[in-house]
């Protein structure tokens, strides 16, 4: 039965109250372990057609009559237009329309940050929108940039009140500590890089508009395009089939949609806005940098009385401020925590969610914080973690599921090599292993819906209009179905990426998708079954294979519909992990290399135990950038960017990626939809840097205190380690 | 923009081998041509001991086993496999700088306007030595290497040591090379020696300029080292690091090419 529930509705960290519609989730879960088709490896059902070429990514449409758009940005932080003529372009050949602040008000005539769209033309090809962009005549007047987070804050640029969240009595905690360590830790921004920059390509079809976008959210695109065109949202239609990456960063339509949407008004034609990789690397977002300066307080026994910290998130002109105190808030049993969160406003570009935005920045402050407190109590980093389990959780619900404990015996055998690993050092090269742990949230939601369709030939269509952001998400879903309709897997067919042909789908952002979708798609399945079981009843065909039943249908079809049930109520559904880097540091020329990462992550019920390792190998390399190479850089008196290709921002290669070691706990969270399975987008981003910090100093006792740990912040390490020996003051001071 | 293939190395436009900078300069407009001239067909590339064809590419190089072991590794740990399969020795050696101010476009003294925003910007991957006009880098790892080996060159107009092929830009010249508008770069003689090695510092373990590159040749009983990465040219280390004029952010580069120099002399007399 459909019930009108008020619930609290969490992305990324974020929870809102809202109302939904739910259904009831009556079907159990399945036993734990691995079935006949779910929880055994699957190689991708589409990745023939994506290695082969055949996919169509937005990137590759190429509609009839198709006209390109070419964006002109600010190249300055912060500037005012005061001389803006467009005549020029529209004379230029192959052009049809050029647009400015006066005709669409996303575009402005003050830039806050580089690369805000300040006017846009559209011509035949692409050489010509650009070659007509350099005609416009754009004349700035710069202003003076606010670059400085901490400038900021005192002077009240801020994105939201800050966020003061606290827990016992922080003072008194600080009291009762044995030994006290400080510590300031910075991260840089960096950037989402994704191989499909952001984009678009718009048509208006009869009164209504469709829009073939790089997304991660088909459905949040419709109501966001339908709300700022003024559209019904029945009326805009919503297409992707296929995504090169997005890492949160593609959840919104964004600049460069309206740019497309007002531009194929003006032309009635297509049009495409696709950012340039330079565009992309400056405003489709970015993970901000952060300054953390954090506190802990312990007993000798390593029991922790206290937990402090200010952070500042340096957002940008615009975007929210993530919970980067998360960690110190969440992953310890510490009765006395008191944190304050900064949004500082910048005139930098904007951050977007990415990849467990908040959580990987916390996560590195937190745990190197944990290992240097260690080093001071002599205490092994490990037990220091299990001192202070946390039994319950430190606020709110209780969680539904939690096997962190299990995952450190799983480490066990890794966090031993140290011994090994520390032994194979050299003069010059130092070798150590280091540990940290994660958490995170990853429980998806309702609502989503699926429709699962059988005809008579045996083969299951699923029907959801959700996207597939290169994770996956087509393969589990084929599992799940075959799984439950007890039919191979290559008998199950997925459409998916089309808002008109399909149910509402939820975002895939927040580690969502699996969790939110696939329990509809279980149920759409179930439905199927139950009624194939009732025809088969009839027939005297009971228990038989469903091939056999449904033989006899010729046209009619079978068809389920599934939806997605509520969370469990008054419970905190999150993920847990741990991960245990070896590396190794040159301490002359203060190069690291990263030998092994070993990485045993608990998200409930695993579904495609070989998708699930791609996505760990993912996160851990992406974080390998994040710890080691990865920096957007900008000039420190202009704030314009520096690092905006891919030769100067420095991605790791393959060259750098370590032998990694995925395991996953794969016990299903009995209290969580039929399937018992959390997302694991992104857990597996979130511990690298730490690990790697904590590895480092296990290798060498310096502290490492800033992302990237490039040569000149490692040598900066082993130079304050070598002074503090000197002085004989031990590590962590 | 027009295309040609070259019949003589008598070049009249813009030279062009394996692409690889040229057509980025361009695309970047840091590089403005009418004339594109091929010279693909006109310049050698054979490697005959010590004579190498300035137009062999980087990924022959990498695996000859004739050449000096210095030359081989600063080829081998130059770029990507498929940049090194197109880019050219002699194109290798007339690369520009990978500062991000000169490639972004911005009004420096290298692009003929009257600052150097990397000494008061943004620099950690800039120049420590002859630094105090324009704080650029010189990114070849096989410049570095040739200098060390003591390489001369011979172009469509003369023969020259590699070291006179560059110079330092000056208020009155701009330019890091000698080479006047229209000469190539033919072949390029490298002279024997008794032992070699290149040793590198990147931000990751491939496909990245040198922050530090250090080619060290011992021949006759005495060493030369070329550095890569720390002046506006390669550069020729004389008397050590006393000399040098790291800025704030960059003075790392000093403890990595004096342990990366180390480190080769020892490799040497081993």
């Amino acid at each position: 039965m459909a019930r009108l529930i008020r619930t609290e509705k969490e992305v990324e960290g974020r929870y809102e109250e809202v109302w939904l519609v739910v259904e009831e989730d009556a079907l159990e879960q399945w036993p734990q372990g691995p079935r006949e088709i779910v929880g055994r490896p699957a190689t991708r059902v589409d990745g023939t057609e994506r290695a082969t070429g055949q996919a169509v990514y937005t990137a590759d449409l190429r509609l009839p009559g198709m006209l390109h758009a070419a964006v002109l940005r600010s190249p300055h932080p912060r500037a005012r237009v005061v001389k803006l003529d467009l005549a020029p372009a529209l004379a230029q050949p192959g052009v049809h329309a050029a647009i400015g602040p006066d005709d669409l008000d996303r575009l402005t005539f003050e830039p806050t940050f580089q690369g805000e769209a300040v006017a846009a033309v559209c011509a035949d090809t692409l050489a010509q929108a650009r070659a007509a962009l350099r005609t416009v005549v754009c004349e700035f007047e710069v202003l003076e940039p606010l670059l400085d987070p901490d400038e900021a804050v005192r002077a009240g640029s801020l994105l939201g009140e800050p966020r003061v969240r606290t827990r016992g009595d922080y003072e008194r905690g600080l009291a009762q500590a044995d030994v006290v360590v400080e510590a300031e830790y910075r991260t840089q921004v960096v950037l989402h890089n994704s191989m499909e920059t952001h984009q678009s390509v718009v048509e208006w079809v009869g009164d209504g508009v469709e829009v073939h976008i790089s997304t991660q959210f088909i459905w949040g695109i419709r109501d966001g395009v339908a709300e700022g065109l003024g559209l019904p949202p029945d009326k805009v239609r919503v297409i992707c089939h296929y995504m090169g990456g997005g890492f949160g960063s593609k959840n919104s339509p964004d600049d460069y949609t309206w740019i497309a949407a007002e531009l194929a008004k003006r032309t009635r034609r297509p049009v495409k806005c696709a950012l340039t990789r330079r565009e992309e690397n400056t405003a489709a977002g970015n993970r901000n940098a952060t300054i953390q300066r954090l506190t802990v307080g312990a007993r000798s026994d390593g029991t922790l009385t206290a937990l402090g910290g200010e952070f500042v998130n340096a957002v940008g002109s615009s975007g929210w401020s993530s919970g980067t105190e998360g960690p110190m808030q969440m992953l310890y049993a510490c009765d006395n925590v008191k944190t304050t969160t900064y949004g500082a406003k910048l005139n930098l570009p904007p951050m977007k969610a990415f990849r467990a935005p908040g959580f990987v920045e916390g996560t590195f402050g937190l745990e190197a914080l944990l290992d240097e407190l260690a080093a001071k109590l002599d205490l092994d980093p490990l037990e220091l973690r299990r001192r202070n389990y946390a039994e319950h959780a430190t606020e709110g619900g209780d969680y539904s599921s939690k096997n962190l404990l299990e995952c450190y015996r799983r480490a066990e055998p890794h966090w031993e090599r140290r011994h090994a690993v520390r032994a194979r050092s050299t003069d010059t090269v130092k070798r150590g292993v280091g540990m940290a742990s994660q958490i995170w949230y990853g429980g998806g939601g309702p609502p989503s819906y699926a429709w699962v369709r059988i005809g008579s030939d045996g083969r299951a269509t699923v029907v959801t209009a959700m996207q597939d952001i290169g994770t996956g998400t087509k393969t589990a879903m084929a599992q799940i179905a075959a799984e439950e309709l007890g039919i191979p897997l290559e008998h199950v067919t997925v459409s998916l990426g089309d808002s008109a042909r399909g149910p509402y789908a939820s975002i895939s952002a927040g580690s969502s998708t699996t969790p939110s979708m696939g329990p509809a798609v279980r149920a759409a399945a179930a439905d199927a079954r139950r009624q194939i079981e009732e025809i088969a009843e009839q027939r005297g065909l009971a228990g038989a294979p469903i091939a056999d039943v449904v033989d006899v249908l010729e046209d009619a079809q079978i068809l389920g519909k599934g939806a997605r049930g509520p969370n469990p109520t008054g419970m905190q559904v999150l993920t847990f992990g741990v991960q245990v880097a070896e590396v190794a540091v040159d301490v002359e020329t203060g190069e690291v290399w990263v030998d092994r990462i070993a990485a045993v992550h608990d998200v409930g019920r695993v579904i495609n135990p070989l998708g699930a390792s791609s996505q760990i190998e993912g996160g851990i390399i992406q974080g390998i950038g994040h710890t080691l190479s990865e920096e957007r850089l900008h000039d420190p008196a202009t704030g314009r960017l520096l690092t905006t290709t891919l030769d100067a921002y420095k991605l790791p290669t393959i060259a750098d990626v370590p032998e990694i070691v995925s395991e996953l706990i794969d016990v299903p969270d009995a209290h969580l939809t039929n399937l018992g399975s959390k997302g694991l987008g992104e857990p597996p981003i979130i511990p690298t840097a730490a690990a790697i910090a904590n590895a480092i100093r296990d290798a060498t006792g310096a502290d490492v205190r800033q992302l990237p740990i490039t040569r000149e912040e490692m040598l900066r390490a082993l130079r304050e380690a070598k002074e503090r020996e000197r002085h004989g003051v031990p590590a962590g001071v | 923009m027009e295309y040609r293939q070259a019949s003589s190395t008598e070049i009249d436009g813009t030279p062009v081998h394996g692409g690889t900078e040229v057509v980025p300069l361009i695309r970047a407009g840091l590089l403005h041509t009418d004339t594109l001239v091929d010279i693909r067909r006109v310049v050698p590339r054979g490697i005959d001991g010590g004579r190498i064809g300035a137009g062999a590419p980087l990924a022959e190089l990498e695996c000859d086993p004739t050449i000096p072991d210095v030359l081989r590794e600063a080829c081998r740990l130059a770029a990507s496999p498929q940049l090194r399969n197109m880019g050219s020795l002699g194109g290798n050696l007339l690369q520009a700088t990978r500062c991000w101010y000169w490639r972004l476009n911005w009004p420096c003294r290298l692009n003929g306007g009257d600052e150097c925003f990397a000494r008061d910007g943004e620099h950690r991957e800039h120049a420590i030595f002859g630094n105090d006009y324009c704080a650029s880098a010189h990114p070849s790892d096989v410049a570095a290497a040739l200098l060390a080996l003591g390489a001369t060159l011979r172009t469509t107009q003369r023969e020259l040591p590699l070291a006179a092929l560059y110079r330092l830009p000056t208020e009155d010249d701009r330019r890091t090379t000698t080479l006047a508008r229209g000469e190539v770069i033919l072949e390029i003689d490298v002279p024997p020696c008794e032992a070699s090695v290149y040793l590198k510092a990147m931000d990751r373990k491939r496909w990245a300029f040198p922050l530090v590159g250090v080619a060290a040749v011992r021949s006759g009983g005495t060493t030369r080292i070329g550095l890569a990465g720390v002046a506006p040219i390669p550069w020729l280390l004389d008397d050590g690091f006393e000399s040098a004029t790291p800025l704030p952010r960059n003075a790392y580069k000093v403890d990595v090419a004096t342990a990366l120099v180390k480190r080769a002399r020892t490799q040497l007399e081993s």
